[in-house]
């Protein structure tokens, strides 16, 4: 088969790039950019298993990702246990909680685990500002000084710039794709996706709802809770509404909406779209393109305006967005470059 | 030898009984039909069996197994199996892939699956499709999707309910064909319909129910030949 032997190779290139990027591109801004993608398309992904393959859609990622984050963060801060180690209890604690929602929610019909997904975010994120000897509050945790990272005597990294950091999101970005892949591509995949098609049917055909509907959740949760951890020991600081808000919850499902649900590349093309997106508001660019292509004075009224309120409006614009997905490609933009690409196809013929 | 026994079961949603004290067994390699006017009770008594609904009362045994209590994915994984009276095709997937879920029952291996699934797609006369996404297929042929996903899972007894509803004559012809054929392989059957001729030709026996409870039961011609059959069908002024 000459296309899978092209589609191998155009991987392999891709991949090459992304290793050699580090060696060639100093800019921290670009390396951070990078970095922020590779978090992007592991959260996407990983809610991809539970929300696009399994059909079951939470609203409240934001928990496995905050425990991830804060567990590491926190046995780093007060035991001194170096992240590496830390990750791991995280992975343990986030499979407990999910366990327990879906272990109750998803013996129920209808939107129980929607809600309740919701709710044990909040229930965290409210922990977290209140708990104060455990999580120090609204303040947050910071931990600037990572321990170096070394096999045996040697120093691997002792994570002085972004490049050990660039590496890991992108071997955690490489491990969610993979870990997809090789669901779709088994018995998993089949049944997952034969519950989000049709529960009763699935039903009928042997495969028990409750178990793959935990396995799908257990899977998604370990992942996310990387992905927090990452996000954690990146940015050095953890606080309730950046790791447990319900706009992290949002963000996670929109990379995987917006790209397209249940497919393989759906997340890495929307982190594709939305992390340049959400720089380019943060950043103020689009204000000031909109002023060098003389569409807006930048000292008139309106230039004052956006700029002082564009940089805050990225959920509005997120939200248009999605209304325009919605509308006009409800399989996201992965479902739409399938339809075009077919359409292609069928004109050829 | 009786592979499904039904003892004395009951359902009641509320106060309503939408099935009483209902009594039959089904031989092993036969036919048995199962007909009724409009809520006689007809799927309810499938959902029971299949383990949808647990039944208030009474007892279902296969193959000498107690099935009171036990969810469809148990109830699938001893052999029994059913079909949808509302067709209920995975719409996004292929029909392969379809027909793959229910043959995955019993093997982890995608490749055994596949074949196991063309296979069934053969015996329901539908390898030509197998790549076309099952949620495009006209009705004739997702009836026969279910089938060939229901058989996929290797059951020793096949619930089908109301396969030919909908479907043309030709096509209706096709599916008693079908039926005929999976007899012939040792399947034991079970099959609720609306067309009589159908029911006729198919069944070794045939059970009728009336709002819940069970008219008589009885070989085709017994059936066609009582009078409370007809009354219950017709009325009162045909009997």
């Amino acid at each position: 088969m000459p296309k899978t032997i092209l589609k191998a190779a155009a991987g392999l290139i891709v991949l090459a790039l992304l290793m050699a990027i580090p060696k060639y591109v100093e800019s921290p801004y670009a390396l951070h950019m990078m970095i922020l993608l590779f978090l992007s398309v592991s959260m996407g992904q990983s809610w991809n298993i539970l929300g696009g393959f399994a059909g079951q859609y939470s609203v409240g990622h934001a928990a496995y990702f905050g425990v991830g984050a804060y567990t590491t963060m926190m046995l780093m801060q007060a035991k001194q246990i170096p992240p590496w180690i830390g990750v791991w209890v995280g992975m343990v604690l986030v499979v407990a909680v999910a366990l327990a929602i879906g272990s109750i929610c998803f013996r129920l019909r209808g939107p129980y685990f929607v809600l309740a997904s919701i709710a044990v975010a909040e229930i965290l994120r409210l922990s977290a500002i209140n708990l104060t000897t455990l999580t120090n509050g609204a303040e947050g945790i910071l931990v600037t000084e990572l321990p170096a990272f070394k096999i045996g005597e040697r120093v691997v990294t002792d994570f002085s710039t972004k490049v050990p950091f660039y590496y890991i999101g992108l071997f955690l970005a490489l491990l969610t794709i993979g870990i997809t892949y090789s669901v779709q591509h088994s018995k998993l995949g089949y049944f997952f996706q034969a519950i989000r098609e049709d529960q009763d049917a699935a039903h009928s055909l042997g495969i028990s709802i409750s178990l793959y509907k935990n396995i799908a959740l257990g899977i998604s949760a370990v992942l996310t809770s990387l992905a927090g951890a990452f996000y954690g020991i990146y940015v050095g600081f953890v606080d309730p509404p950046t790791v447990l808000g319900l706009d992290v919850s949002v963000q996670i499902m929109l990379i995987c909406i917006i790209g397209g649900m249940g497919t393989l590349w759906g997340p890495v093309l929307g982190a594709l779209v939305l992390v340049p997106m959400s720089e380019a508001l943060r950043s103020n660019m689009v204000t000031d393109l909109l002023v060098r292509v003389g569409l807006v004075n930048a000292d008139s009224k309106v230039g004052l305006f956006l700029k002082e309120n564009l940089a805050h409006a990225h959920v509005l614009l997120y939200g248009i967005l999605v209304v325009l997905v919605i509308l006009f490609m409800p399989d996201g933009l992965m479902g739409f470059v399938k339809k075009l690409a077919r359409r292609r196809k069928q004109e050829a013929v | 030898m009786a592979i499904l026994e039904i003892n004395h079961v009951s359902k009641f949603f509320g106060g309503l009984a939408a099935i009483s004290d209902v009594s039959f067994s089904v031989e092993e390699g036969s036919i048995m039909g199962l007909i009724g006017p409009n809520g006689a009770g007809k799927t309810t008594l499938f959902n029971c069996i299949t383990g949808y609904y647990p039944p208030s009362k009474g007892e279902i045994f296969f193959n000498g197994r107690r099935l009171n209590g036990l969810d469809p994915d148990k109830v699938c994984m001893l052999g029994m199996v059913r079909t949808w009276q509302k067709v209920r095709p995975l719409a996004k997937l292929s029909v392969v892939d379809n027909v793959m879920v229910g043959a995955l029952a019993h093997t982890s291996s995608l490749r055994i699956a596949r074949a196991w699934a063309m296979d069934q797609l053969k015996v329901v006369g539908m390898e030509h499709r197998a790549d076309f996404i099952a949620g495009g297929l006209p009705i004739g042929e997702r009836k026969k999707l279910e089938v060939a996903r229901a058989l996929a899972t290797r059951p020793k007894l096949l619930l089908l309910d109301e396969v030919m509803g909908g479907l043309n004559p030709a096509e209706s012809d096709e599916i008693i064909q079908l039926i005929l054929d999976i007899k012939k392989h040792g399947l034991t059957q079970m099959v609720i319909e609306h067309d009589m001729k159908a029911i006729m030709r198919i069944s070794d026996r045939i059970v009728v129910l009336t709002s819940g409870e069970k008219l008589m039961e009885g070989t085709p011609q017994e059936v066609v030949s009582n009078p409370d059959v007809i009354s219950a069908y017709l009325g009162e002024s045909h009997a």
